[in-house]
């Protein structure tokens, strides 16, 4: 159980540090937000069932509860972080703000 | 200019830095912070007040006076933002936009002209309307009621755990905000009005200050709660528990309402009639 909650923690974290590069690195506001939204739900997935997985490696009902606990903190995030994600892209929009694109940096 | 920011930040820094070594050793038991009251309350702070959360012990019972200013400060800033923005002279409104629901058709009323009453048919729409996000509308629908009962969970379990009644005001302050995002303001003020939420702020401090003078009237001193368990059948130590939760239940209300008063007054620069 460690080792698998130990895998589970790491691709987490690889998912976490591919997000955070990914926001530094991309060009404009929407690419950035790709990286933040997505990759942060999925290491967050990622790192919480991995700490679920620990939680259970000495199974007890309490152990259970608190993994259920976890995995609920799971639930939310997948309903929350893509509405969060889907209002600021829209609100981006909606202030006007082009999308970044090659051609338009060789025009000028 | 950059340089100089540059310069006057690491300065701070330093200073901050050469600073900390004046602080005593970690976990140094001599330490001002470890030597006068806090031994006391680490030995008996379950034994008097039959709360796990020395925190919380600390905060509601041990320390009740400043807690109740605290709430009184957190209200002053509700007032603060009341009296500054709030305009009560209702801007002649240029035009109000009214939607059609069914087939989505907006009608402009001019001045003076005669609106429809909010009904199934028409509904009132801000001048600067955004089209209705299903997405955030439905999510936020989803998760409210969840947010709301984990407000009161933190409530009530700020003796067990951490958590107690300024966090979780806020949290229940915020779902309210978050519904007002979501939708508009108006929808969020039919359910939650700007009076019944200045009630509910002076209410939290009321509840707060009513308990301690109850401690008074049943012989003990200002929010000595061990004086309740002469009015209900409790031990001193279990009345202390529940004086604990009832101020935090004060606090909870108090903090909420702020929130939201605060929320209001900021987000329609004081009007009322729109927001963000």
């Amino acid at each position: 159980m460690t080792v698998i909650s130990t895998i589970l923690l790491i691709s987490g974290l690889i998912f976490f540090t591919g997000g955070s590069v990914g926001i530094l690195r991309f060009p404009d506001f929407y690419a950035r937000l790709h990286p933040a939204g997505k990759l942060d739900t999925m290491g967050l997935f990622m790192t919480l069932s991995g700490m679920a997985v620990y939680v259970l490696s000495d199974f007890t009902v309490s152990a259970l509860l608190t993994a259920l606990k976890i995995m609920l903190i799971v639930v939310f995030i997948f309903i929350t972080s893509p509405t969060a994600t889907h209002a600021i892209a829209d609100a981006g929009m909606r202030a006007g703000l082009w999308p970044w694109a090659r051609t338009r940096e060789e025009e000028k | 200019m950059k340089s100089i920011a540059l310069t006057s930040v690491a300065l701070l820094c330093a200073v901050l830095i050469y600073s900390t070594m004046g602080f005593p050793a970690w976990g140094d038991s001599d330490s001002p912070a470890s030597t006068h009251v806090s031994d006391y309350y680490i030995e008996n702070a379950v034994n008097d007040t039959a709360v796990p959360n020395l925190v919380t012990a600390v905060l509601a019972d041990y320390r009740g006076y400043d807690t109740l200013f605290e709430t009184t400060v957190v209200l002053i800033a509700g007032l603060a933002c009341f009296f500054l923005l709030r305009r009560f002279k209702p801007r002649q409104p240029q035009h109000r936009l009214y939607r059609h629901i069914d087939t989505g058709i907006t009608l402009i009323i001019e001045q003076g002209g005669k609106e429809p009453t909010d009904s199934e048919e028409f509904v009132r729409i801000d001048s600067r309307w955004v089209p209705y996000d299903l997405v955030i509308q439905q999510a936020s629908c989803l998760v409210i009621p969840f947010l709301q009962l984990f407000a009161l969970y933190v409530i009530a379990h700020g003796h067990h755990s951490p958590g107690g009644g300024f966090q979780g005001g806020v949290i229940f302050g915020a779902t309210i905000i978050l519904m007002a995002i979501a939708n508009d303001l108006r929808s969020a003020a039919r359910r939650v009005s700007e009076r019944l939420g200045a009630l509910m702020a002076s209410a939290g401090v009321l509840i707060y200050a009513g308990i301690g003078a109850l401690c008074i009237l049943l012989g003990g001193s200002f929010l000595d709660y061990s004086a309740l368990s002469k009015l209900f059948a409790f031990t001193p130590v279990m009345a202390r528990s529940h004086g604990i939760l009832g101020v935090e239940i004060g606090v909870a209300v108090a903090v909420s309402a702020v929130m939201i008063w605060i929320y209001y007054n900021l987000a329609s620069a004081g009007r009322h009639e729109e927001g963000l």
